[in-house]
């Protein structure tokens, strides 16, 4: 380290920084500001009208309601998503004739537009001349209605985010396999391990630390969960009401502007939380002796 | 086992990738086969098909369709990937300039809270857009900057600085800094020695770093869609707008730009994929 070049060390971060800073507190402290007003979309006039809309989140019962659907979306897609990204990287993990392509080609849905590719699920998913019902009416079985049913569009759209994130999963699964010392599986050969030991004794501890990284990356991104939402039922449907969707609705088509802001807060609290949550484990992680 | 692993492979490689054929498929139909009650699967080179066939007469016009604006747009679908273009590539080349700045800054110098600092950064990402996309629409609102370019560009740049700066601190931390050293004691300034040692050095994370910055400005819809809604829409906002249209959605349209849309950026992950697991856990993880 050098304690040299004076002020200009700080020329180097200081640019990202402030631009960091301006438009992170900006929004926080305007947030707070309007959170305690009636200011509307359209319209330039507002007046504090103290605690009222806070009183408002807490009565009516649709906003702990996205929280819960947030928090069960967030549960059911990362449990799912590590999973079966597990079990793949399992599958995928020893060597054969073609295994980079096709790992190059099973990543390929994560990179791509959530709100792109949910809205072209909807040419699987369509209750009507969606591929999905014409395969399953072929062999004789019942054809719901994926996207319009209401005890299946939270599925849907759990099973897009599943198509979309698996990989992630997958990716990091297999780093963590690629980790693990082969002397390790050498020795419990020795010792006439059994399969499922050598699993539960040496793969899964030693997997567990990445995947646990991966769990908490996919939890922070899905809690932000709306252009799926968005491309399937839209921002107005009571079953699949997300907490982003749900501000969308406040905000821009109720144009409450001041009870969103409300809202956007007690979100942030939560997102704050789940993201110290994060790099109190990123540090932990990284103190470690890789 | 080894029917177990054959088993789990098949099924979730046809899940993975039917829905990208599928899409393929669907952007060679026609409107009415895109919609018609029984399965076209199989696109042929015949002027038609029987209603109930399995196959449905091959086309382009949907590729060629996409030059028109549709019914209740403004704009066609190509001068919406020029906006998605435009923004995304300015914020890209901003992030990855400023983020290798502020990378080298990190891990050259002793910064008075540093870890606190890179920290602050990463939480940053963790903002969902449409928390905080009220204040900056209300401060857009007053500059002018709703649907403009820079208004987009300018919070894409910030958004992505989270991911250049954890990117390109990895990228840095790996040059030795004998390289630099070297270039100081022969008279270097320290401006001189980091244009001249480390942007070099560093092209490649450069490069790794701009396609992922590329990619999250590239998808990006909750603040595309609420602050520009009107006015240099980008392509997932467009799409998504054409929900609830009068017409009817006009599939193979829809997948014929959603193909050409998403084509890049499948490109661009396969010339990265060697750097892919650093990319996605934002540098943590190097292999």
């Amino acid at each position: 380290m050098e304690r040299a070049s004076g002020w200009l060390r700080y020329g180097f971060v200081a640019p990202a920084l402030a631009l960091l800073i301006a438009f992170n507190f900006f929004p926080l402290a305007y947030n707070v500001v309007l959170g305690f007003s009636d200011a509307e979309l359209v319209g330039r006039e507002w007046s504090a009208v103290g605690a009222k809309n806070y009183a408002h989140l807490f009565a009516e019962p649709e906003f702990a309601q996205a929280v819960r659907r947030t928090a069960l979306f967030v549960c059911l897609a990362v449990s799912i998503e590590l999973a079966l990204g597990f079990a793949v990287a399992l599958a995928l993990h020893r060597r054969f004739r073609g295994r980079d392509a096709l790992l190059t080609a099973l990543l390929v849905p994560m990179m791509l537009s959530p709100a792109v590719m949910g809205l072209c699920w909807n040419l699987i998913l369509d209750g009507n001349y969606g591929i999905l019902n014409q395969v399953l009416a072929s062999v004789g079985l019942p054809e719901p209605q994926w996207t319009t049913d209401r005890d299946f569009k939270f599925a849907s759209i759990l099973l897009i985010d599943v198509w979309m994130w698996t990989p992630f999963m997958l990716l990091i699964a297999l780093a963590a396999l690629n980790a693990i010392p082969g002397t390790l599986y050498e020795a419990a050969e020795v010792d006439r391990a059994g399969r499922w030991t050598v699993f539960r004794r040496i793969t899964l501890p030693l997997c567990a630390p990445l995947l646990g990284l991966a769990a908490l990356l996919r939890t922070t991104d899905a809690l932000k969960q709306f252009d799926l939402v968005m491309s399937v039922t839209g921002a107005n449907d009571a079953r699949t009401q997300t907490v982003s969707t749900l501000l969308y609705q406040v905000v821009f088509r109720e144009h409450h502007v001041g009870l969103g802001s409300a809202f956007a807060c007690l979100v942030l609290v939560l997102v704050t939380a789940v993201a110290t949550v994060f790099t109190r484990y990123l540090e932990r992680l990284r103190r470690r002796p890789a | 086992m080894r029917l177990v692993r054959l088993l789990v492979l098949g099924t979730y490689a046809l899940f993975a990738l039917l829905p990208l054929l599928w899409m393929g498929l669907s952007s060679l139909k026609s409107r009415a086969d895109t919609i018609s009650p029984s399965p076209r699967v199989v696109p042929v080179l015949a002027e038609g098909t029987a209603p109930d066939s399995l196959a449905f007469p091959a086309t382009l016009s949907a590729y060629g369709e996409l030059a028109h604006a549709h019914a209740g747009a403004e704009q066609s679908f190509w001068e919406h990937l020029g906006h998605s273009a435009i923004i995304g590539l300015v914020s890209t080349l901003a992030s990855v300039v400023l983020g290798t700045l502020a990378a080298y800054g990190f891990s050259r110098f002793r910064i008075a809270g540093a870890k606190d600092w890179l920290f602050f950064v990463l939480s940053t990402r963790f903002m969902p857009p449409l928390a905080v996309v009220v204040p900056i629409l209300l401060l857009y609102r007053r500059f002018d900057l709703q649907g403009t370019h820079v208004g987009l560009i300018l919070l894409y740049t910030v958004f992505n600085l989270s991911l250049a700066v954890w990117l390109m601190k990895g990228f840095v931390d790996e040059i030795p800094r004998a390289y630099e050293e070297a270039a100081l004691v022969d008279g270097y300034s320290r401006l001189h020695a980091f244009a001249r040692i480390i942007v070099p050095e560093a092209r490649t994370g450069m490069a790794v770093t701009a396609v992922f910055c590329l990619i999250s400005a590239w998808n990006e819809y909750g603040f595309a869609m609420t602050l520009n809604g009107n006015g240099a829409v980008t392509v997932p906002a467009y799409f998504a707008g054409l929900q609830g249209n009068i017409q009817g959605m006009p599939w193979p349209q829809i997948a014929a730009g959603a193909l050409l849309f998403v084509a890049p950026i499948a490109c661009f992950s396969v010339l990265v994929r060697g750097h892919l697991l650093r990319g996605v856990t934002f540098g943590t993880i190097k292999q």
